[in-house]
């Protein structure tokens, strides 16, 4: 019998960052996406496996914001780590990544968490160039370049993530 | 003895007395220090007083590492508490009465809205066209009015039951009546968390006021919350507050039994399967007209026993006199006819 341990983990990104459409195709969905214009929040399911061990990601992919005053925090609430989607093609949505990043920390602690930089199929159009991410990583943030239309590392990032939450 | 181990003695004598001046010469001072620590060790004030300088950080730390301690206190607690109950019962009190405020307002709602709902329904057939049909039943059947409401409406059936972690909307175990169910339980308790966080977010409900009861067509869906967690049911039909006052015992029960479990939860559900049989036993139902199945009651009349007329009875003898009517009618406007 394999040993399975759930997690709650959220999905946090600006706007139209395209969390949704990224992770659509991996994760196991149930509910349709008007509930993220509804009540904020739409719940897919995410099983990694980890050698013996099966990880059950629950993710609350939370409805995009421009701020953080308009997020609902309450939604973060009990989540082991956490997924923080940036649009490289435009820089604010890094600035309300960020924003995110230390209102979730203030409310969750130093949890696992995992900055993608998705769209990154849009050869050329980059907002946010390799110099920054470095930056990001030598802040210790684990980053990713993910895309939706090629399904570039998604899998990956799920699959460290849960790496990080069991260890 | 000889001269010559008296001689030795003597030598031995000699020795030990050198050994002594050779060693009050060498740690004269160490002695006089451990002599001072042997006195401090002795006397039981000073150690008390060292003891409690660190007592509460030693506490600090213990109870930190593992719950020994709180092991080893509970029976002097225990006693502790009997004692000052048996001292002054009143100071207790004061200091639960925050919490028992509200548990006893909660009892009392709760079996004042058990009543309500009984009266409620019979009210509500009391004068309705279904509401005749049932006072006509109740006339031949011999039992009192509100029973018979009861009877028809109070039909239901528990399909699922949901163990939900409050803090992380996590999925600790679930039951459901038939094998069908829904495609993915795990989510569905997410969302269900979320629902309840929306409405309290948006809705300015206060913290200590929870979600109870979510109805939708047929379904309705009953939800009681513990401090750690919450047992939903999916209901369908209209079910009967001694369900809820159940579904709270249960829940209870769970509480209590999985509070170690609930402490350090971590994600894994396993254990959590030691407490299925509480939700198991909320799965309950009853059938139309014909009585209890699982654990409900429905009142049976005591009073006296059924006259077994069927409502067959009545629609015949209205046809009947009907009838005889329309003859009557029929005979009288011959006769009047024939008169002439």
């Amino acid at each position: 019998m394999a040993e399975i341990v759930k997690k709650k983990v959220c999905m946090l990104g600006a706007f139209a960052v395209g969390k949704t459409s990224l992770i659509r195709r991996y994760v196991e969905n149930m509910f349709s996406e008007k509930y993220q214009t509804t009540i904020g929040v739409k719940v897919d399911k995410k099983t990694v496996q980890l050698g013996s061990k099966a990880v059950e990601l629950v993710l609350w992919d939370l409805a995009g914001k421009n701020g953080i005053s308009e997020m609902r925090t309450t939604y973060l609430r009990g989540a082991s780590g956490y997924l923080l989607v940036v649009d490289k093609t435009r820089l604010n949505t890094l600035e309300v990544g960020m924003d995110m990043h230390k209102m979730a920390q203030e409310i969750l602690g130093k949890v696992p968490c995992l900055l993608l930089f998705n769209k990154w199929d849009l050869e050329g159009k980059w907002d946010i160039d390799d110099a920054a991410i470095e930056k990001l990583q030598r802040d210790g943030f684990e980053t990713m370049k993910t895309s939706a239309k090629t399904g570039q590392s998604v899998n990956d990032a799920f699959e460290l993530l849960a790496r990080k939450l069991v260890e | 003895m000889t001269e010559a181990s008296e001689k030795k003695q003597g030598m031995h004598g000699a020795l030990d007395d050198e050994l002594v001046n050779l060693r009050t010469l060498l740690v004269s001072p160490e002695q006089q220090e451990i002599a001072v620590l042997k006195e401090r060790l002795n006397d039981p004030d000073i150690r008390a007083e060292e003891l409690s300088r660190v007592l509460a950080e030693a506490i600090v730390i213990r109870a930190s590492k593992d719950k020994k301690l709180a092991q080893a206190l509970l029976p002097t607690i225990e006693l502790t508490i009997k004692d000052s109950v048996k001292k002054d019962p009143k100071f207790l009190a004061d200091a639960i009465f925050p919490v028992i405020g509200p548990a006893i307002r909660k009892a009392i709602s709760e079996s004042i809205r058990s009543m309500v709902q009984s009266i409620n329904e019979t009210m509500s057939y009391a004068f309705s066209w279904q509401g005749l049909k049932w006072r006509i039943e109740s006339i031949q059947t011999g039992r009192p009015f509100a029973e018979i409401v009861l009877l028809h409406t109070l039909i239901y059936s528990v399909e699922q039951v949901f163990l939900v972690h409050r803090e992380t909307g996590l999925l600790l175990q679930h039951v459901a009546a038939t094998e069908e169910g829904i495609k993915d339980v795990d989510m569905v308790s997410g969302m269900l968390t979320a629902i309840q966080d929306f409405v309290h977010d948006s809705f300015g409900v206060s913290e200590n006021q929870v979600l109870q009861s979510l109805n939708v067509g047929d379904y309705t869906i009953w939800v009681e919350q513990g401090p750690q967690v919450a047992l939903a049911a999916v209901i369908r039909g209209n079910p009967p507050e001694s369900l809820r006052a159940h579904m709270e015992e249960e829940l209870e029960k769970i509480e209590f039994e999985q509070r170690y479990c609930l402490q350090d939860f971590k994600g894994d559900v396993a254990p959590f399967a030691l407490s299925r049989h509480h939700l198991e036993s909320c799965l309950m139902q009853a059938k139309r007209g014909i009585g209890e199945a699982g654990k409900t009651t429905i009142p049976a009349s005591t009073a006296k026993p059924a006259r077994k007329r069927s409502a067959h009875d009545l629609i015949w003898l209205i046809i009947g006199a009907g009838i005889i009517s329309l003859l009557l009618i029929l005979g009288s406007v011959i006769f009047q006819v024939a008169g002439k």
